[in-house]
């Protein structure tokens, strides 16, 4: 969230879409509708992709209405990712972890990354796009040099537990505290004990969401270690007694 | 020493038009107004706990000195003027987060942090109903 009043360029935007705010704050100077296409992407994702919605394609194909081959091309794409990740994380990060098909944990990555690539495409340098707490920053908080992004502490919500200076970069937190215990070990069908939170960063949101999201489900041994051998992601764990373990390259602030 | 004597003169000579401009300044006439406003942001649903709304308090300080003009504005109070309560858990968790995320939202402009990354269903509505009210705050 922005609490900051100071004048300064830009356009800021936040819509209730796909089940949380979407915010998008532009640091370019741009005319106020330039964001029109980005919401109208977000709305369109969320009648294709919504495991809410019965008439959408998700739900037609989790109720054997509609076959994988004739859905749009975008839903194809997604659920081919979705099997590529559930192999490269061992089966932790699992489009099926509840029982029936929810690539939700995926498309709101996948989602943001095109609106990024969509605004960039209409020539904009300086934004960042945050879909419930997880988000795509480019260039920078313009007046200043970087986007400050604070990672909330999971066991006191009135302290963030580090705070992330960058510029280019997805930033991705899962954790027990977000609606609940949402995220379980799929092999146990029960959430894992001894993590409280994890925070991925790198280049793609869908990613960096995925990878948090299976790193969280690991628990607080296997997950740490894994997120190590990450290539191109950072990661840094909080364990349920508040000890902070970062990957090498985790820019702390 | 020729040298140093042009460049000294040279100094003083670029320096005296700075005085005066200083001081031009300082005899220009300065306003201050500051005018003190709430602005309501949209009620939005948090998940499966029901409607929340926010309202902030902004202090703007108008500063006008000679034909320049400067804004400020200070989120000074955040208040929860409608929040979810139609279940007991909801009336749980609003006792005991809307306060610490009112606390938030105040040190957050302090820490100048632009976003926070890992949020639960009340603080995300908490959130996109503040910046609706802030978006507000910054038309006025």
């Amino acid at each position: 969230m922005s609490a900051v009043l100071a004048a300064r360029p830009g356009v800021c935007r936040v819509e209730h879409v796909m089940g949380m705010p979407i915010v998008a704050d532009v640091r370019d100077a741009i005319p106020a509708d330039a964001l029109d296409d980005v919401f109208d992407w977000f709305r369109w994702v969320d009648a294709t992709f919504s495991t809410y919605k019965p008439g959408s394609e998700v739900s037609r194909i989790a109720s054997g209405d509609l076959a994988i081959e004739d859905a749009h091309p975008d839903v194809r794409a997604v659920l081919d990712r979705c099997e590529e990740l559930r192999g490269q994380t061992g089966g932790y990060f699992d489009a099926h972890a509840g029982g029936t098909l929810d690539p939700s944990g995926l498309v709101k990555g996948w989602s943001v990354d095109r609106a990024a690539e969509m605004l960039q495409t209409g020539g904009l340098r300086n934004f960042a796009l945050n879909a419930g707490g997880d988000m795509r920053l480019s260039g920078r908080a313009v007046p200043e040099f970087t986007w400050r992004v604070g990672i909330q502490h999971p066991l006191d919500r009135t302290e963030v537990a580090a705070v992330i200076e960058a510029r280019e970069l997805a930033v991705a937190t899962s954790g027990a505290y977000a609606r609940g215990d949402h995220v379980l070990d799929p092999h146990t069908r029960r959430p894992p004990e001894g993590v409280l939170s994890v925070t991925v960063v790198g280049p793609d949101l869908a990613t960096a969401d995925a990878y948090a999201t299976a790193a969280f489900a690991m628990g607080r041994l296997d997950g740490p270690r894994w997120t190590a051998r990450l290539r191109g992601y950072e990661a840094m764990t909080i364990l349920a007694d508040e000890t902070v373990l970062s990957t090498g390259g985790f820019p702390h602030g | 020493m020729r040298r140093t004597i042009t460049i000294l003169l040279t100094v003083l000579v670029l320096s005296l038009p700075i005085a005066e401009a200083t001081a031009a300044v300082e005899t220009t006439k300065k306003k201050v107004i500051v005018v003190t406003k709430r602005f309501t942001g949209s009620a939005f649903e948090a998940g499966r706990w029901g409607t929340l709304q926010v309202t902030i308090t902004v202090r703007k300080t108008t500063t006008i000195t000679g034909t320049k003009r400067k804004v400020e504005r200070k989120l000074t109070a955040v208040s929860v003027p409608t929040y979810p309560d139609h279940t007991d858990r909801s009336v749980y968790i609003n006792s005991q987060a809307l306060p610490i995320l009112k606390s938030e939202a105040l040190r957050a402009q302090s820490a100048s942090i632009d976003m926070v990354s890992g949020a639960t269903d009340s603080s995300e509505a908490f959130a996109e109903s503040l910046q609706s009210a802030i978006l507000k705050a910054k038309k006025a």
